[in-house]
């Protein structure tokens, strides 16, 4: 178990956040694009299989550092967004190879999490400097 | 071109049979010594036991052992195949044979390996040059030969280029007067400024077992271009 | 007639054949995230590669000598020896990354793990090295690697603001405001990606395979001169797709379905499939190059007979080699390493490992012994010695910053 001081955790909080944005991106342009059935079901499934993956693997690494004192609030926030990310992936995958593609919902749902993922990163990159 | 360099125009070449197809590299070639002194080349060595040892003095040696490792039970596992001079058709970019090269390739015996009066080039390649003239720590660098094999007129070893070991096998840059590209021409040539050619004959004495050649005050000293 | 057919068969499969594993991934990460500011950095790779494959061809052409063969005889047994085996391994690593990519593109259509289509892969590569004639894997590989030219098509469907475009190829305008420490290393990446150190070992033995002569020199040149640089069209293609779809959104390209989405956005599912043919062409084509080229680099080093001109029984040893690189590759493989990892670090080493072959063949490329009238000419050498000095700069700034920004991370 690694135990960094604030600014090593505000920094792999950061990655872990990017990293998490950037899949929940992909997931949403994998997802709109065979929704207007520009894709093929197999391909789509890949893609959001494998995002489902890393953000399930960011989630758990961020979850097991040592989160330092000074972080508590802003680590129960991170840690949130980013199972709120695992979870909309995890519907993604599962729309998918059901083959429904077509929800708005989950959309605007994926849309706000790369957002809200992309706001909180620059937050920590600001708190780590 | 009447002479060729051992090291340079001979020593890594690929060997070509008559039938054109790829037999090995030359990894090292066995000279002998005349009464006279004369050192001429008699069979070009090829395999482990031929290559490994010009892998420098502790780590030729070394991977030497290691070889004869995997396959302890054999006894001629340090002999390496040979094949002789007089099937040398040419030497050119690639050394082409007279004959194909299929089944070729024998085996030194053990009392031709133990023949005091042969020795190999890898052998003097690198030895100590011990002259007052020459800067400390200089080496035989390459062996220069007359005539070419195969073809008409002797062939022997006619003088040694010695000087201060460098790397890179002095690059092919040693004797065409313009090679370019100019700046690593140059470099490579400055790397070189100390080289010599000395002459086989008196005041030169090849000593393997002290693993030393002495070059006395009669031996003549020539740059390396002329 | 049919020798002008034999130029343009020439040049489309060096079209197609330019981009591998290591474009595909290294050319779509570097514009998801740094647009098109690194679009430089390509251009002095595809100058490079020219300059380097002509050198290599010419050799080959003129003394019928592959780049392998010469390294030993210039560089004696030690040098040729730590030479040879670091070339190796870079290609080893080539290898693997290039079936992983094969696995990955046939994943795209079955969604079966990659895992599980490797081995049937690694059989399917040895096959074809042991059974196919040479130039029917490069004709039809190469042709089927021109269904990647379908990168230029989305990015014109997918209409980036070609002011934007302009602005980003100034290549300090970094749009995606990273630090310039990753800037420098994805510089070498892909520097190293478009100069693969096998590609010169597969070009000059390719020469020697196909019985190049003197004759030969002019659609040599033509293939090289023409061919490489639209097959650099390609990558830029590639960077483009990615800079468009992805720099907006902050995205990462991990994947390799990620690299083809952007097709699949601008032209949708024809398109997209004829990517994922592309994909699969590109990546196995390289496979058997690489696989070749662990052979060649080997028996040119030993001086055994090599090659596809011979049957394989009488080149029994060099085919051997052959198999057990590609049972190692599965092997490596199968053990669920992720391919674009491997891609990754792949690219690096061989921007490391290329001042190994590029020095002797410059050096050999000079000496009359092996090419008479057709050594390298005030041009040759000038443009030599400035690749010269870029190859050595990349290959010793690598690994500090490899270091500096744990391989691309920060």
């Amino acid at each position: 178990m690694s135990r960094p001081d604030a600014s090593g955790w505000d920094q792999q909080a950061q990655q872990a956040l990017k990293d998490a944005a950037s899949d929940v991106g992909t997931v949403r342009i994998a997802l709109r694009t065979a929704a207007r059935d520009r894709a093929w079901s197999s391909y789509t499934i890949v893609l959001v299989a494998k995002a489902e993956e890393t953000t399930g693997k960011t989630e758990q690494d961020l979850s097991s550092v040592q989160v330092p004192p000074a972080r508590r609030i802003a680590a129960r926030e991170t840690l949130d967004l980013l199972s709120q990310a695992v979870a909309s992936v995890q519907e993604a995958r599962a729309h998918a190879a059901d083959g429904r593609y077509d929800d708005p919902g989950l959309v605007d749902e994926l849309t706000r999490l790369a957002k809200a993922l992309q706001a909180e990163a620059t937050k920590r990159e600001a708190a780590a400097q | 071109m009447p002479d060729y360099d051992m090291g340079l125009h001979l020593l890594d070449r690929q060997i070509v049979g008559a039938d054109d197809r790829l037999v090995a590299k030359v990894d090292d070639v066995e000279l002998t010594r005349g009464d006279d002194g004369s050192l001429t080349p008699t069979a070009i060595l090829v395999g482990a036991p031929a290559l490994l040892p010009r892998m420098g003095d502790r780590m030729g040696g070394w991977l030497m052992r290691m070889f004869r490792l995997t396959r302890e039970a054999a006894a001629d596992r340090d002999l390496p195949l040979l094949i002789g001079m007089d099937l040398v058709d040419r030497v050119e970019s690639e050394v082409r044979l007279t004959v194909p090269g299929h089944g070729r390739l024998q085996r030194m015996d053990r009392v031709r390996a133990d023949d005091r009066t042969r020795c190999r080039v890898g052998q003097i390649l690198g030895t100590p040059v011990v002259c007052d003239r020459l800067p400390r720590r200089s080496k035989v660098l390459d062996l220069r030969m007359l005539g070419t094999p195969g073809g008409a007129g002797p062939h022997r070893v006619t003088s040694l280029i010695v000087g201060p070991d460098r790397p890179g096998a002095l690059l092919g840059y040693d004797r065409r007067s313009e090679p370019g590209p100019a700046p690593v021409a140059a470099f490579v040539q400055w790397l070189h400024r100390h080289a010599r050619v000395v002459e086989l004959g008196r005041g030169v004495e090849i000593d393997l077992d002290a693993g030393e050649v002495r070059i006395g005050p009669e031996a003549s000293l020539l740059p390396l271009r002329g | 007639m049919k020798r002008y057919f034999a130029v343009l068969l020439g040049v489309l499969t060096a079209i197609g054949g330019f981009v591998d594993i290591g474009d595909l991934v290294t050319d779509a990460q570097v514009g998801a995230r740094f647009g098109w500011s690194l679009t430089w950095v390509i251009l002095v790779g595809i100058g490079g590669i020219c300059v380097f494959a002509e050198m290599a061809g010419r050799i080959a052409a003129v003394s019928h000598r592959a780049t392998f063969d010469l390294v030993r005889e210039r560089l004696g047994p030690r040098v040729g020896m730590l030479n040879l085996v670091g070339s190796i391994l870079v290609t080893l690593l080539t290898f693997i990354a290039e079936i992983g990519g094969v696995a990955l593109a046939l994943q795209l259509v079955g969604s079966v793990s990659h895992v599980l289509i490797v081995p049937f892969v690694a059989v399917a590569v040895w096959l074809v090295l042991w059974r196919a004639k040479f130039s029917s894997i490069e004709n039809v590989l190469g042709l089927m690697g021109l269904a990647l030219l379908v990168f230029a098509v989305a990015l014109w469907q997918l209409g980036p603001d070609w002011n934007e475009v302009v602005h980003q190829l100034k290549p300090t305008s970094n749009p995606g405001g990273e630090s310039w420490q990753t800037y420098a290393y994805f510089g070498v990446a892909l520097f190293g990606a478009a100069m693969t150190p096998y590609e010169v070992f597969f070009f000059s033995s390719g020469g020697v395979e196909e019985r190049w002569t003197r004759k030969d020199l002019g659609v040599m040149r033509a293939n090289v001169f023409i061919g490489f640089p639209l097959g650099g069209l390609i990558a830029l293609a590639i960077v483009g797709c990615a800079a468009a779809v992805y720099l907006p959104q902050g995205i990462a390209v991990e994947t390799l379905g990620q690299v083809g989405l952007p097709v699949a956005v601008g032209v949708g599912k024809i398109g997209l499939a004829i990517v994922v043919v592309g994909f699969f062409a590109a990546t196995f084509g390289a496979a058997c190059e690489t696989g070749l080229s662990v052979g060649y680099s080997l028996a040119q080093y030993y001086g055994f007979q090599w090659g596809k001109f011979v049957r394989p029984k009488e080149a029994a040893r060099f085919h051997a080699i052959v198999l057990l690189a590609t049972v190692l590759a599965a092997g490596v493989l199968v053990t669920g390493v992720d391919p674009i990892m491997v891609t990754e670090v792949s690219v690096v080493f061989s921007a490391i490992a290329l001042p190994l072959t590029y020095l002797p063949i410059l050096v050999i490329a000079n000496d009359p012994d092996y090419l008479g009238e057709h050594r390298n000419g005030p041009v040759a050498n000038a443009l030599g010695l400035v690749y010269l000095v870029i190859v050595v700069i990349a290959s010793v700034a690598a690994i500090p910053l490899m270091i500096a920004t744990s391989t691309g991370q920060g």
